[in-house]
C-alpha cells in the first residue's frame, strides 16, 4: 500500500475557505461531481482548517483505487514557505466513484460536525487523538467506507 | 531577508485577523454554552465578508449578539465586540497573534447562557464598503441596561488589531 502525503499552506497565506478550496482543486477538476461534494462541505473542512486540527493530524483521502493521500495544512509563518512547496497530485484521485474522506476534528466539535455531515456519505469525521487511524469508532465512517492505515505495513520495506 | 518575511507577514495580516477573527467568535460560542452549528453553517460567508471588509479596511467591528427568544421586548442578553484597530502595531515586527487566553477570561467573566438563545454576527462597516453575497443590513439591539467591559486585544497581525469586550448587565 503506498500513501501520498502533501502540504497546503493555510492561514494567513490563505484564509480558511480558500485553504479548504485549495485541498479541493488539489482533488478533483472544478466541473466534476467529486468537486460538488467537496464543494458542499467547504462550511465545514473550512472551520476544521481554521482550527488547525488539519495541521495535526492529516486529510485522509481513499481513492477508489490507488495510492491514499495523507493533505496537511500548514500555519502561520510557515505558510508562506509552504507555498512555494505545494506540488498537484499526478491524477485526479476522486474521478471513480466509491472515495472517501477522512476529516480530523477536536473532541469540542465532533458532535456538530458529524451531524453537519449527514447527508455527505463520502466524508467521515474522526477525532484529532485518533492521528491517522481513519474510521475508528465512527458509525458514519463505518457505515461508508473504514479506512484503517496500517503503520506496521507501512514501516515495511 | 528577514526584511521579506516581514513585509510578506503584514501582506497577509488581513487573512490571519479574518479567519481568527470567526475562530475567536467559535470560542466565544462554545465557551458561553451555545451550540456552533450556525456560525459553522455561515462560515463561508461570514469568512468572506470579514475579509473582504478588513482588506478594504471597511470593517470597523464584528459583533456578536446573544439573543433569548423567550424574553418579551429587547432580547438581547449578552454581546461581544471585537474592535479593529487598523493602528494598532504600526511600529511592531509583523508577529501574527492569537490571544485564546483573553476570550477565555472574558468567557469566564461573563458566565454562560441557556442553551435556548440564539445569537447572530453583524459587521460594523464603514460607509462605502463594498457588498458581499449574503450578508444583508441591521441594527443593533438596544444595550440599554448593560455596561460595556473591555478585555483586551485578542489578535494581532502587522498593523491590525481586535479588542475585544463584551456586556454585562448593569447591577448584575
Amino acid at each position: 500500500m503506498s500513501v501520498i502525503a502533501r502540504r497546503i499552506a493555510a492561514v494567513p497565506v490563505r484564509t480558511s475557505v480558500e485553504t479548504w478550496r485549495a485541498i479541493a482543486d488539489l482533488l478533483a477538476p472544478t466541473t466534476s461531481a467529486a468537486r460538488q461534494q467537496l464543494d458542499a462541505v467547504t462550511n465545514v473542512g473550512a472551520m476544521l482548517v481554521a482550527e488547525e486540527y488539519t495541521a495535526l493530524t492529516p486529510v485522509i483521502v481513499q481513492p477508489a483505487s490507488g495510492a491514499r493521500i495523507r493533505i496537511y495544512t500548514v500555519h502561520g509563518e510557515d505558510a508562506i514557505d509552504a507555498q512555494a512547496y505545494e506540488q498537484p497530485l499526478a491524477s485526479w484521485p476522486l474521478d471513480q466513484p466509491g472515495w472517501a474522506i477522512s476529516l480530523p476534528c477536536g473532541a469540542v466539535d465532533l458532535d456538530e460536525v458529524r451531524a453537519a455531515l449527514v447527508g455527505h456519505p463520502a466524508f467521515a469525521v474522526r477525532d484529532v487523538a485518533d492521528g491517522i487511524e481513519a474510521g475508528q469508532g465512527d458509525p458514519q465512517a463505518a457505515g461508508a467506507a473504514a479506512l484503517i492505515i496500517d503503520l506496521e505495513e507501512m514501516s515495511r520495506p | 531577508m528577514s526584511t521579506a518575511v516581514h513585509v510578506n507577514v503584514i501582506t497577509y495580516a488581513h487573512t490571519h485577523v479574518a479567519t481568527n477573527l470567526l475562530r475567536s467568535l467559535k470560542q466565544l460560542i462554545q465557551g458561553s454554552g451555545l451550540s456552533a452549528a450556525k456560525l459553522m453553517d455561515d462560515w463561508v460567508v461570514l469568512e468572506l465578508g470579514v475579509s473582504t471588509w478588513l482588506q478594504s479596511r471597511h470593517l470597523r467591528g464584528l459583533v456578536l449578539e446573544v439573543l433569548d427568544p423567550t424574553r418579551q421586548g429587547n432580547d438581547l442578553v449578552g454581546r461581544f465586540d471585537f474592535d479593529i484597530d487598523y493602528g494598532y502595531y504600526a511600529d511592531g515586527d509583523g508577529d501574527l497573534w492569537l490571544d485564546a487566553d483573553t476570550v477565555g477570561f472574558v468567557i469566564r467573566k461573563n458566565g454562560s447562557y441557556p442553551s435556548r438563545c440564539a445569537y447572530r454576527v453583524i459587521a460594523d462597516t464603514a460607509p462605502g464598503y463594498p457588498r458581499v453575497d449574503g450578508w444583508s443590513e441591521t441594527t443593533f439591539r438596544s444595550t440599554a441596561g448593560f455596561v460595556r467591559q473591555t478585555a483586551g486585544a485578542a489578535i494581532g497581525g502587522g498593523s491590525l488589531g481586535a479588542n475585544l469586550s463584551y456586556y454585562a448587565r448593569t447591577g448584575s
